[in-house]
Formats: C-alpha cells, structure tokens, sequence
C-alpha cells in the first residue's frame, strides 16, 4: 500500500484492528461527556449534585468531570461556604 | 527489518533513567565517553520527575529534575533511548558486553514534534492517565506530563482507534502510524544498572479498603495532588470531590510486614508522609492530619529537625497500628487501630486516608544476563558484593549498580550512589 504523509493511520487500520475495548472506552467517554455537558447547561453544579441529576456513581463523575476539566470543556467555579465542595460550570 | 544502522557502539549502557541512572549518564558523558541511556518509559525522569516537593529542604523536585533532564537530554555524548527495554546483556570479555535492546513505536517523529498539542486536543479518546495515578483521563495521543523529555507527543496505540484525527490537525506531519518495533544490537564496555524499584500495590492488604474505598489513596496519587501540575484544581476527594479536612496518613503500608513478604522498611515513607502533611497543612490550613505510624526513621541530615517542624505546625502523630478501615455512608473512613503507647484498640473517624506505600525491588535486571548471574541479595535487590567499600559493584565484573536498584534509599542517596557507581564505571574503563 502507498504510504502518504499525514494519512499514515490508513496504512496502520490495514494491518491492526482496534480492539472491542478500545472502541467500548470511546463510547462511554462520549456518553458521559455529553450527559455532564448537558446537566451543566442549565447551571452550576456540585459533584454531589450532578451525581443526584445524572444517577451516576460519585466517583465516576469525578473522574470524567475532571477529566472534562483538564481537556478544556468545564471551568471550576466556586467553592460553598462550609469550604467542602466546588461548583463546575461550561467553560465559555 | 533491522539493518547495519542498528548495530551501535557505546562505551557505556546505563539501564534506567531516573534520577540515578541520569546521574550516572552524565558523569560518565561529562568525563568524555560515550554512553546509551535505555529508559522503558516515554520520558526520562523517573519517579522523582512526578515528585511536588522533596524532603527535608521542600524543594520543587520540578525544578531540581528539570535542568538535569534537560542537561542528559542535551549532552553530546548522551543518546536516550525511550519507549526501550533491554531484553539480554552478554559478557563477551573484559570490557566487552553484547545488548538487545527493544524500542516500542512512539508513533510520532520525536524530532519533528513542536509539543502544541493540538494532537491531543484532537484525539477523542480519553483514557486513565497513568502520570496522574489514574485520577483523571488522558488522550490516546498525548505528551506524557508537561516536563516530560523528550516533550514530545506518543500514541497509545492500546487505545487508539485509529481515526486519524491526530494526524489531520498535525502541523509538522510527525505522527508516524509506520513505525514499528525496532530491535538494536549495542556494544558497551561497562554497564550501570539503574533500574529503581516499584511501589507496592497496597491492593494486596484488601483490610485497607484501597480500590474498594475510594476516598482511601496512595502516597503517590496524594504527591500528585500536591503537585503544580495536579489532575484537580486542588487537594480533593476522589470519591466525590469535597475538600477533605481529616486527613490520615498509614505508614508502613506494605514494608516492615512479613506477612506480605516485605520485611525491610522503606527508608522513605515516614519522611515522604511528613514532607506530604506539611504540604497539605499550606494547602488546606483548616484540615486535621494525623500520622499513624510504628516508628518515626528520621535518620538524615535535618530529618529530625523536619519532622519537629511538622509537630510544630499541627501535625498529629499517633503511634499505632492499623488493623482495618471501613466507609460510612458519607464516604468518611473509620480507622479502627491498636495505640501501641496504651495497649488498647481504639477507632477513629478521617474522610480522607492515604497508605504511605513501600518500596519493592524491581527485578527486571536479573532476567537481562545469560552466563553471568547477576546476583541478588536475600530482598531481591541487585546483591552488592562489597557494601562498605564499594557499593556499586555487583557479581559481574564491569556491571555496576546505580540507585534504588540496590535497596530502598532517598533522593540524595540515590545520586550520590549514582556517582559510586559512574566512577566505578570510569575505573574499569581505564583499566581496558
């Protein structure tokens, strides 16, 4: 097969085939991303709170919310006044 | 296919880059010769590169790894191979030793790569991000950390679904999907063996909770938390996100305990721990932190003075041994543990506990030499043959050890064994 510069990627999906894992790991990542984008439409909210709207394990949310965070798609707010929990919002 | 370009020369093959193995590399460069430098990871650096700060000066280890990554990656006499393994060293004779060396595709042209990242923002796969201790995600085309060296993109290729999104908005074109493995004969006249040592994997006490419990962490994912470039906007829970302020540290998590076939202690966990709980007392100056431990081993030059210090700053530190922690409903952990100056169980409450984990010998260099045993001693530790006066030699003649290699040791310890071990080197280069 020619091989053009910029469009290897072609060259690698002929030979290798992505795995089941790899395919399932994308899809459950767009899911979240959208289920949180989605609930933070409508406002800020805590971790606690966007686990009650979304019926999601805490943990879970942390995780991809702050995984949300770190790509660029939600902004942390501010903190409550007992100083426990943060609010986050979509980044502008 | 492999050709003649695969066949390479060196006078020195230092295995490992961390901090003891760039120590030894750059002695051995900076005194004119020739040395390869094969690091398993994408990046040089080590496990003191994902340090926040170092004990007892708190130091930014940032910024005291950073010019010496950058001064290995730089020299002339340095070539790094990342994403390498060894897979066999050879004693031909004397001053002649026969390599393998296995290179993993990074999939991207370290060279041609500017680091913008926009790779990264590209990819749409996101996946537990190992640099982070798996507390965040990372893309399947991404740059290890922001320090990393060589800072240059890499491909999961695990992970990857091969969309070729990274290579659209490539502005150098250096994503290269027709990389493969590469397999390289090296010829070296001596060898350092700098191999570090791994963390215990505090799964193996399933009593602590670790993994079941999320609010229960390790050392490290806490040093990470710590760090500038952490994975949250600040020291959170990873179970749900609050600010936690009742804070428990469990040192000997995994050393001085028998049962888990781990006799000898760390040498670090007590120092890193209080190096650790000062820092959080400075990043959440409301919050409760206690210290469990057996016996405080503040046995370096102002260790003692830095563990008054934390005394002195608020730090509880309770002489105990932990027998079990259990979860409430709100996430909260209950340490239930035998207060070893009273002689009694007591329990108490924390919402945040981290396991001060234990230092582990890394194997790998045993399964490197064919003929030549390389001898371990009875932690499985690379054996040294003559500690006292000289530490870095092992049972093969010309193969020296570097570092964590050869027991538990701090930071310090580690590049001053690392200088042992590169004038060692330079001797028996001389006597060729």
């Amino acid at each position: 097969m020619e091989i053009e510069k910029g469009k290897t990627f072609k060259y690698l999906k002929e030979k290798r085939e992505v795995s089941q894992q790899a395919k399932d790991q994308l899809k459950e990542f767009n899911r979240m991303k959208k289920s949180i984008l989605e609930a933070l439409k409508e406002g800020e909210l805590t971790i606690i709170a966007l686990s009650e709207k979304l019926n999601m394990p805490e943990p879970e949310v942390v995780y991809y919310l702050m995984s949300l965070v770190k790509y660029g798609f939600v902004a942390t707010g501010e903190v409550d006044d007992m100083d426990e929990y943060f609010t986050y919002k979509i980044k502008q | 296919m492999n050709g003649p370009s695969n066949q390479l020369n060196f006078d020195a093959l230092v295995v490992g880059g961390g901090i003891a193995g760039g120590e030894a590399a750059l002695n051995l460069a900076s005194t004119g010769y020739k040395v390869l430098l094969v690091e398993k990871e994408l990046s040089i650096g080590g496990k003191m590169i994902m340090l926040s700060k170092v004990f007892p000066t708190l130091d930014c280890a940032a910024c005291i790894t950073t010019p010496k990554v950058s001064e290995i990656s730089r020299h002339p006499n340095i070539t790094i191979f990342t994403s390498s393994e060894i897979s066999s060293i050879n004693k031909i004779a004397e001053n002649n030793f026969e390599a393998t060396v296995v290179r993993q595709p990074r999939y991207v042209v370290i060279e041609d790569c500017t680091a913008c990242q926009l790779c990264e923002q590209a990819c749409p796969v996101s996946v537990p991000d190992q640099y982070q201790y798996n507390l965040v995600g990372r893309k399947a085309a991404f740059i290890p950390f922001s320090i990393a060296s060589p800072k240059a993109a890499a491909i999961d290729i695990e992970n990857c679904v091969l969309c070729g999104a990274c290579e659209k908005v490539c502005p150098t074109n250096c994503i290269d999907f027709t990389q493969e493995v590469e397999t390289f004969q090296v010829n070296a006249k001596t060898v350092i063996l700098a191999t570090g040592f791994k963390l215990f994997d505090p799964l193996m006490i399933p009593r602590y909770g670790f993994g079941l419990y999320k609010n229960v962490i390790t050392s490290m994912q806490m040093e990470r938390e710590l760090a500038p470039t952490r994975p949250f906007n600040t020291v959170l829970r990873p179970g749900d996100g609050k600010v936690p302020d009742k804070i428990a540290y469990v040192l000997c998590t995994g050393s001085r305990d028998a049962t888990i076939g781990n006799p000898i202690c760390s040498q670090i966990c007590c120092m890193y721990s209080i190096k650790q709980a000062q820092l959080l007392m400075g990043a959440l100056p409301m919050a409760d932190v206690t210290i469990y431990y057996i016996n405080i081993r503040s046995f370096g030059k102002g260790f003692d003075e830095f563990y008054q210090q934390a005394k002195g700053m608020g730090v509880n530190f309770v002489k105990g041994k932990i027998g079990k922690i259990s979860e409430q409903g709100n996430g909260n952990l209950t340490l239930r543990y035998e207060d070893i100056n009273e002689g009694i169980v007591k329990e108490a409450d924390h919402d945040m506990v981290i396991l001060s984990v234990g230092v582990l010998p890394n194997q790998d260099a045993s399964d490197f030499f064919g003929q030549d045993e390389l001898q371990l001693d009875p932690y499985n530790f690379i054996h040294q043959t003559d500690v006292l006066a000289s530490p870095a030699l092992t049972s093969i003649k010309g193969v020296f050890v570097a570092g964590t290699a050869s027991g538990p040791m701090d930071i310090p310890d580690s590049i001053l064994s690392a200088g042992s071990a590169s004038s060692e080197a330079i001797s028996y280069l001389i006597q060729e």
